[in-house]
């Protein structure tokens, strides 16, 4: 059984068909991504499945339960960690209370506002693991705002991974960043995704990226799936090479 | 600094009161140099000896300087760490004031029981008005608390029965009791209640926000999209620290009606919330101290001005504007930011360096 499964996803932007019956999934242990020229619904699956936004039609079956409708919050509490296209941190937090902070969500005492010191020191070692498989230890005590473009964007994967996530859901994590800074990040990534035994989802702009991390990829165009494979196999497809790669038989 | 064209200016003004440019640095960024309990300690001491240096005028003055410090401590809660702008504390003000009012006049209860209970009435009227004002933000949320406030504030006229209408309600006894305690009945002991009830709601409100449900607060400003997408559900946060901040403007109000000796309609109205929003602001957002000095410096300033000239809220004004313009860290952050140390920030990425040595 699948962890994450898409049934006929259906998303209607009053004339404009976002996603047109899509059914994806993602296995346990495995990196699926999906890729697609821009427009091609990627990011409204990703708002989908986190409930960002409601389906007009369809499912998504998280672990065996459908979490359609359900609140953000109450997604993310189901084990769904998720960055963001446009970097979403918090800037004017240091880097480990950024990451303790999204560490501390799954603690049954997040509430606490006395008597909560043993939750923060166990949160700050969650973040401090974080923060170091992400390579970030450096800028433990300085202010997030502090940060380069490329740091903030493994700082937030480092607030994903600190949730202990059942899915990692990765929405570019390489755009806007320079060339060198790619690399940097592709290199950290493929260490982590590749070492653990994370579930992920990836969405991804950059060929070589998604080539070289995922497993199976989905290829979105106009908001229905063209192809869905292993990345060997969806390289050869013509409909992906005429649709998205840009090449004319 | 200075903007060159009146629309410059404007547009400063409100971005800097909206945006509270004020805390842009965290806490946790940059450490103090001087123990916080070292302070504290030394504030306490000096308020327990104000009343031996200061003449019995100034006393009175100080007693509502501390109130008002009680009731900007309150607000920010929601404005500094939140950064929920509420235009209409001064419902909190008037419910702990009004209910204050009633139950000392109408049960025989002594006064300490009396304000707490005041208190308590406040928290539970506080919880449907933070449900209702939290399902929005900005300035929709800015309006339905002034909303709620001004409804208040005409519902006095309307139950005049209960409220006393424009007369308000006078002759608020101090009873003593428990146990047979008096000290707070003369103004030098309701000063020292007044003074230990500020400084207990600051401890209090100092481990709240640096408690893990502060922490939440402090993502909730900071990136609120983002403290849900992590798991939070912000509502139920921002409904709670509302109705905390009602519970301390509560406690402010009680300890206002109780010192007065009657409660008018004045407390409750729109000039009040504004009054004590200008002093969060002035005094520093997201301080806690800032607001209570913001407090404390503008009813100094409107008794000693008001004196002097019929012009003092021209000069309020003013000095609101200097502060958002060319201060808008607040007085608290002026007075601190050489106690603090500043982060180094590390650039090159050691990693690489390790690896370029090897090589």
């Amino acid at each position: 059984m699948p962890l994450l499964e898409c049934k006929g996803l259906v998303r209607r932007f009053g004339a404009l068909v976002a996603l047109d019956a899509v059914d994806m999934s993602v296995d346990s242990g495995k990196i699926r991504a999906v890729i697609g020229p821009n427009g091609a619904g990627k990011s409204t699956m990703f708002n989908l499945i986190t409930s960002v936004l409601r389906p007009t039609a369809g499912e998504v079956i998280f672990a065996g339960e459908s979490i359609t409708g359900l609140p953000v919050h109450a997604v993310a509490q189901k084990g769904i960690a998720r960055t963001f296209q446009l970097c979403h941190i918090f800037p004017a937090l240091t880097a480990r209370e950024n990451v303790r902070i999204a560490a501390q969500a799954r603690d049954h005492r997040r509430w606490r506002f006395v008597a909560g010191a043993d939750v923060l020191a166990s949160s700050a070692v969650v973040a401090d693991e974080a923060l170091e498989r992400l390579r970030l230890t450096r800028f433990t005590h300085v202010p997030a705002a502090f940060l380069s473009h490329g740091d903030q964007r493994l700082l937030e994967v480092a607030m994903a991974l600190a949730q202990k996530p059942r899915l990692l859901m990765l929405d570019e994590p390489t755009q806007g960043l320079s060339l060198e800074e790619t690399d940097r990040a592709v290199e950290i990534l493929n260490d982590l995704l590749r070492d653990g035994n994370l579930s992920v989802l990836l969405v991804e702009h950059d060929m070589e990226v998604v080539f070289k991390l995922a497993h199976d990829i989905t290829v979105l165009h106009r908001g229905r799936v063209i192809a869905d494979g292993p990345p060997a196999a969806v390289r050869a497809n013509a409909a992906v090479r005429s649709a998205y790669l840009g090449e004319s038989e | 600094m200075v903007p060159k064209s009146w629309a410059g200016f404007c547009e400063r003004l409100m971005l800097n009161a909206a945006s509270g440019a004020g805390y842009r640095f965290e806490e946790t960024s940059s450490r103090s140099l001087v123990d916080w309990r070292i302070g504290f300690a030394a504030t306490a001491i000096i308020g327990v000896l104000m009343p031996f240096v200061l003449p019995q005028y100034s006393l009175t003055v100080l007693i509502e300087a501390l109130i008002f410090g009680l009731l900007a401590m309150s607000l920010d809660l929601l404005v500094g760490y939140c950064r929920l702008y509420s235009f209409g504390h001064a419902a909190a003000y008037g419910l702990g004031a009004y209910s204050a009012a009633l139950i000392l006049t109408q049960l025989q209860l002594p006064l300490p029981a009396g304000i707490a209970l005041a208190v308590l009435v406040t928290v539970v009227a506080a919880v449907p008005i933070a449900w209702i004002c939290t399902r929005s933000t900005g300035v929709s949320f800015a309006m339905l608390t002034l909303a709620f406030a001004q409804l208040g504030y005409a519902m006095l006229f309307r139950f005049r029965d209960i409220t006393g209408g424009s007369d308000g309600i006078v002759g608020i006894p101090r009873p003593a009791g428990p146990f047979g305690m008096s000290w707070f009945q003369g103004k030098t002991g309701y000063y020292y209640l007044v003074l230990g009830c500020l400084l207990g709601a600051y401890l209090l409100c100092r481990a709240i926000v640096r408690s893990p449900f502060g922490a939440v607060l402090a993502g909730i400003r900071e990136n609120e999209a983002k403290t849900i997408a992590l798991g939070y559900n912000t509502r139920a946060y921002k409904t709670a620290t509302v109705v905390l901040a009602y519970g301390f403007g509560g406690l402010a109000g009680a300890l206002y009606a109780a010192f007065a000796g009657f409660a008018s309609p004045e407390l409750f109205f729109w000039l009040v919330s504004g009054r004590v929003l200008i002093m969060v602001v002035v005094g520093g957002a997201g301080t806690l101290i800032g607001p209570i000095l913001g407090g404390v410096f503008f009813v100094f300033l409107e008794h000693e001005l008001s004196q002097v000239t019929d012009l003092w809220p021209l000069i309020f004004g003013s000095i609101f504007m200097a502060f958002v313009l060319f201060a808008p860290e607040g007085i608290w952050r002026l007075l601190t930011i050489r106690f603090k140390a500043v982060p180094d920030v590390p650039t090159a990425d050691p990693s690489k360096k390790k690896s370029d040595a090897a090589a």
